[in-house]
């Protein structure tokens, strides 16, 4: 009763992760819309630290049931708060029942600990890693929780294959384009280009967005929510036939993150570039491709000998693939590749979400 | 070209809008520099740029946009360079950096102006940089908008442009050839021929959007559209001068790659405007060497161009350009190694075979610069000139063109074509080398030919051809003939107009150009000049025969001292009067002229009188009663008379040889026509005038004294006073006693001892009596002083006789003869 009324004894936990002046730290969107530092963990690292029981008033004895923390990765879908799943949860056990009468640390560790998925903030869903102590008493339990950033490293090789495509609307649009590679990095570049076949419509502008598309849930309970991350446009005036407009986008600049698919079985993200070509009468025409975005490991530091100048660091990251118009137009005539058409027209629901 | 036109008003508001958002921002951006922002100013300068994404501005009022954003970009440019380039590594990722930017405009301005501060701080590869520059240029496909961004790319890259060398090997040998520890080149800082690709790239791109220019808005537009693309025409041209500018370009260079490249996108263009400017540019803006190697492929572009450029424009440009250049080059050996003319007149024949449309005033102006090639670089090849005409001559019989007209389009063209070898060789003969020159100039109407053959006989009479020979004659005759006789082609009036009297003038002074070696050739000449002009027609010989007459009296005086030098001297000198003589008839009978021949018979008399061969006087009587007779037959006019009266007395005072029996009926036939004036007071003076034969003229029998033969004076003094008594006008008899008051003095002065000067007095009191009847008038005031004035010279003369006669006063009025100078 006496703690009930402040006067029993308390204590702060704080977890105090190992070397924590060293490792790195990234900002991530919190549930209040805000950017908060956290620390990052990649999949199959070791978490380990140690737990600080700090009693509130000296010379006091501190009971407790048990004192115990958990390793927890979760999804948690926003319009189904209750129904949140862990799909990582591990705990340890850091004391039996008993009594502290001073402060106390307990080590901890979770070694080489699976950590299968991103960390992901969306619309309607949020992925999370935390540790959570709880010193279990009679009445309430003191639980402290440290929010974890896990990124999700995955490589590809290089030689991906590029997207090439021709579209167009019968007549009056014919437009090739070609993005060097379907998946891309964080912090990749997208080089390409855009031939065009036949023009017979006034085009004012061309951009390219890009689209997430966050999917939460399944069958008629799926939630859909696309947000443009990204506008970029790549064209002014009109071109006629025959015109060659490079592509270059740099990805690094924006709020990305990787795809992912089916998360937990429960939500998905997809990125879309969209081409889109606004005529004079303001109609926009446009073509998603799907792209697929991953996390690549941070650049090793450069070995000694490698590259004798230092102004060679990917100063034109992008120039170096790029190749001339005339040389790719002769390279890939695809007369086999399928016509695509363009949508047209603004009552698209993915344009909606364009223009807001 | 821009969506929203606007008036001028509107124009100079958005315009003033956009430039306070520039300052403000460049303002900004330069705060931010200050500091060290260098992230801040950058976005400051986007905000800047984006002004430039306008579509409001006409070219006009967008370049002045565009100049104020360029000097803000040239000073954010200067502040990085001067900040970084001793730290350079800190700029590495701002060429990144500024490609976040989402709208294009802003973001390749930006792009472009880090590429310059990162090849001017040694960062990156030049090579690349610039390459990447001008390919993401390919963005913006607004005609405007990407004309002036990638005039800006130049302006940017201008001095950072590769220039040396001009091949990777030559680097290796230049890098090797190098003193051990200077900084060698590397490659990937780019090569001239980098350079070359660069801006041809770029000329290519800009090319391409200013043509689009005309194909975009509507039609009603165009002239307005083509305005405003004659205004950005500078822009593109400059990718042009900046590869001229190119020191390490060599003509291999320029041959294999620049200019089929140009050419080919200039061909391909398809755009007149476009392609009458580029090629002129390209004729303009590269050395004269290029243009000589490269002369075929040029001229076979030319062929290739749209029917509506103005070929002629662009071929004589380069005509005249390579003209210049071999005449003043010293060595002269390009025309003759480069078969130039060779060429340009093949070129210029297939061109118009090919152009059926072509004017007619383009063709010839074509051949103005081909004729003026073949003339001023070739002054040794007269065949090449008279190609030329030929090659002229058969098109425009193909076309079957007569009668072209002097003054219009084809005929302006058609005098520079005709004048250009008058002017080069200096020497009008000359043009008798070149057959096809007449035929060719037969071509005009008669008011062209009459024009040109005018301005040869100004340019022999400037250079003072002299025509020397027989040949030398013919030559120049069969040029000018327009002049010399009737045309078929002639219009009636032509005879009244100024440039008919001003031709035939010029036509007279040529005539004095004439000059053969020696007496007896300049007389053959004289006498077949004249045998021509006399089928000149009346209205002509009035103008051409007088100055053969003048050569021929000249002749004698030349002969006249060479006496001793020639047996038939008398024979000879006879027979150039004698050809004078029907050279004078001529005129009389052809040319029904009266006062004209009759001053050349006394002029001719006068030439006579003073060459002393055999028989002289024979001629001199001869050309005095031809031209009395002349007075007598022809002048009718009765002030005409009188002067011809006047004449023939001075005549006949200067002549000294006339034996006396010879002279008499002249002087009696004299004093017989003032007699027959046809008015009294004509008569009056007439015989006062004539009345001076007796007293002053000398003959063969007076031994070189005058004749003095006073009772003459009086008695035609008396006469001439009994018929002044006879006239009814007061004023005018008032004159004429006025008149004899003062001859009779006169010779009373000069003592002639018949003067009665009780005779003068009663005239002078009898003169008083009148000039008090005189109704008052400005004309009787001034009798009155006459009067007053003849009366005190009486008195003086009185004292003077008196005084035992020492002095004689100054001679009175006397008749002179014609001089020379007057007869025209």
């Amino acid at each position: 009763m006496a703690m009930l009324f402040g006067f029993g004894q308390s204590a702060e936990v704080q977890i105090r992760l190992k070397n924590e002046d060293d490792r790195k730290m990234v900002k991530a969107r919190g549930e209040d819309g805000n950017m908060h530092d956290h620390f990052l963990y990649y999949d199959g690292e070791s978490v380990t630290g140690t737990v600080h029981v700090n009693l509130k008033k000296a010379n006091q004895r501190f009971e407790h049931q048990g004192i115990r923390i958990e390793f927890i990765g979760q999804i948690e879908v926003y319009y189904d708060r209750g129904n949140q799943q862990d799909f990582i949860l591990i705990t340890r056990e850091l004391a039996r029942p008993g009594e502290l009468t001073q402060n106390a640390q307990f080590p901890f560790e979770f070694n080489n600990v699976e950590k299968p998925y991103e960390s992901y903030t969306g619309t309607n869903v949020k992925l999370r890693y935390f540790l959570r102590v709880t010193v279990i008493r009679r009445l309430t339990d003191i639980t402290k929780e440290l929010d974890l950033v896990v990124h999700a490293l995955s490589s590809y090789p290089d030689n991906d294959n590029s997207i090439k495509m021709e579209v167009g609307i019968e007549d009056c649009l014919h437009i090739e384009f070609e993005y060097n590679k379907n998946k891309y990095h964080l912090h990749d570049v997208i080089v390409g280009k855009i031939y065009f076949l036949l023009v017979r419509i006034k085009i004012k502008y061309m951009e390219i967005a890009i689209l997430k598309t966050e999917v939460v849930g399944s069958g008629p309970n799926t939630f859909k929510e696309s947000e443009t991350v990204a506008k970029f446009e790549i064209m002014d005036g009109a071109p006629v036939r025959g015109e060659s407009i490079p592509i270059r986008l740099f990805l690094a600049g924006y709020e990305l993150a990787p795809s992912m698919r089916d998360v937990g079985k429960k939500f998905s993200v997809k990125y879309f570039l969209n081409l889109v070509l606004v005529d004079e009468e303001d109609r926009r025409y446009f073509k998603q491709q799907e792209v697929t975005l991953w996390r690549k490991a941070d650049r090793e530091p450069n070995r000694i000998g490698d590259g004798e100048t230092p102004e060679d660091l990917n100063v034109i990251s992008g120039t170096q693939k790029f190749q001339t118009p005339a040389v790719s137009v002769v390279e890939h005539p695809k007369p086999e590749s399928p016509r695509n058409d363009l949508k047209s027209g603004s009552s698209s629901p993915e344009e909606n979400s364009d223009t807001s | 070209m821009y969506e929203h036109p606007g008036n001028t008003t509107e124009q100079e508001k958005n315009l003033d809008n956009s430039i306070r958002i520039v300052k403000a921002e460049s303002f900004e951006m330069k705060r931010c520099l200050d500091k060290g922002k260098t992230m801040d100013a950058l976005k400051h300068a986007l905000q800047m740029l984006n002004e430039m994404r306008t579509a409001e501005l006409s070219p006009k009022f967008y370049y002045r946009l565009y100049m104020d954003s360029m000097h803000e970009l040239q000073c954010l440019e200067v502040s990085l360079v001067q900040d970084f380039s001793s730290e350079p590594a800190k700029l590495v990722n701002l060429y990144e950096c500024v490609q976040y930017a989402s709208s294009i405009i802003p973001r390749l301005y930006l792009l472009v102006t880090i590429g310059g501060v990162f090849i001017k701080c040694g960062l990156g590869s030049r090579k690349e940089i610039l390459k990447d520059l001008v390919e993401m240029c390919r963005g913006v496909q607004h005609p405007l908008r990407g004309l002036f961004l990638r005039n800006y790319l130049m302006q940017c890259t201008r001095s950072v442009l590769p220039d040396f060398p001009e091949t990777e090997e030559m680097l290796d040998v230049h890098n090797s050839n190098l003193p051990k520890g200077a900084t060698k080149l590397k490659p990937r800082d780019g090569t001239v021929e980098d350079t070359i690709e660069f801006v041809l790239i770029n000329f290519a791109e800009m090319n391409k959007l200013w043509v689009r220019m005309q194909h975009q808005g509507p039609s009603k537009e165009r002239e307005k559209r083509e305005k405003d693309r004659l205004e950005l025409r500078i822009l593109v041209g400059t990718n042009l001068v900046r590869l001229a500018q190119l020191e390490a370009l060599t003509e291999d260079m320029y041959v294999k790659d620049v200019l089929p490249s140009i050419l080919e996108q200039i061909v391909s263009c398809r755009d007149p405007i476009s392609q009458e400017y580029l090629m002129e540019c390209v004729i303009q803006v590269f050395a004269d060497d290029f243009h000589l190697a490269t002369l075929n492929e040029f001229l076979a572009a030319c062929a290739q161009l749209q029917t509506e450029v103005n070929i002629k424009i662009l071929l004589i440009a380069l005509v005249d350009r390579l003209a210049l250049y071999t005449t003043s080059s010293i060595e002269g050996g390009a025309p003759t190694k480069m078969k130039l003319f060779e060429i340009f007149s093949e070129q210029a024949t297939s061109l118009i075979k090919s152009r059926p449309e072509m004017p007619v005033d383009d063709i010839v102006a074509l051949h103005v610069s081909l004729v003026s090639l073949a003339v001023k670089c070739y002054p040794d090849r007269l065949d090449y000139a008279n190609l030329t005409f030929q090659g002229l001559r058969q098109v425009i019989e193909e076309k079957a063109i007569t009668e072209i007209e002097a003054f219009g389009k084809v005929g302006r063209e058609l005098t520079k074509l005709l004048n250009i070898p008058v002017d080069e060789y200096k020497n009008v003969l000359r043009l008798s080398e070149l057959p096809e020159f007449i035929k060719v100039m037969r071509f005009f109407d008669y008011r062209g030919q009459c024009n040109i053959s005018a301005y040869m006989i100004q340019n022999m009479l400037e250079e003072e051809t002299i025509l020397r020979t027989q040949e030398n004659v013919d030559a120049a005759f069969e040029l000018i003939s327009p002049l010399l006789k009737d045309q078929e082609n002639q219009p009636e009036n032509s005879h009244d107009t100024e440039e008919f009297i001003d031709e035939q003038n010029l036509v007279a002074r040529l005539l004095h150009l004439i000059r053969a070696d020696n007496v007896d050739a300049q007389f053959l000449l004289l006498n077949g000049v004249r045998k021509v002009l006399g089928e000149g027609g009346r209205y002509r010989l009035r103008f051409t025969l007088p100055p053969i007459v003048f050569e021929l009296y000249r002749l004698v005086l030349q002969f006249a001292e060479m006496k001793e030098e020639d047996e038939k001297w008398d024979a000879k000198i006879r027979k150039m009067f004698v050809c004078a003589m029907g050279t004078i008839g001529a005129l009389v009978s052809s040319a029904e002229l009266a006062e004209l021949p009759l001053k050349l018979y006394l002029n001719g008399a006068i030439t006579a009188d003073r060459v002393p061969f055999e028989d002289n006087h024979t001629v001199v009587y001869e050309f005095v009663s031809k031209a009395m007779s002349i007075m007598e037959d022809d002048v009718s006019d009765s002030r005409d008379r009188v002067r011809c009266l006047q004449l023939t007395v001075g005549t006949l005072l200067k002549t000294t040889h006339l034996p006396h029996e010879n002279w008499e009926p002249l002087a009696i036939q004299t004093v017989l026509a003032a007699g027959k004036m046809f008015k009294k007071p004509d008569q009056v003076r007439s015989l006062v005038t004539a009345a001076a034969l007796y007293w002053h003229g000398q003959t063969l029998n007076t031994d070189g004294q005058k004749m003095r033969n006073g009772k003459k004076v009086v008695e035609i003094l008396k006469r001439s006073a009994k018929i002044a008594k006879e006239c009814l006008e007061p004023i005018v008899q008032q004159q004429l006693f006025i008149m004899l008051i003062s001859a009779y003095t006169y010779y009373y002065e000069d003592k002639c001892p018949e003067i009665n000067v009780d005779h003068i007095e009663e005239l002078i009191s009898l003169t008083q009596d009148n000039s008090v009847q005189l109704d008052v008038s400005a004309e009787a005031d001034s009798l009155e002083k006459q009067l007053g004035e003849a009366i005190r010279r009486l008195q003086l003369a009185k004292l003077d006789v008196a005084a035992a006669q020492q002095t004689s006063p100054p001679e009175p009025d006397l008749p002179q003869p014609p001089n020379e100078n007057e007869g025209l």
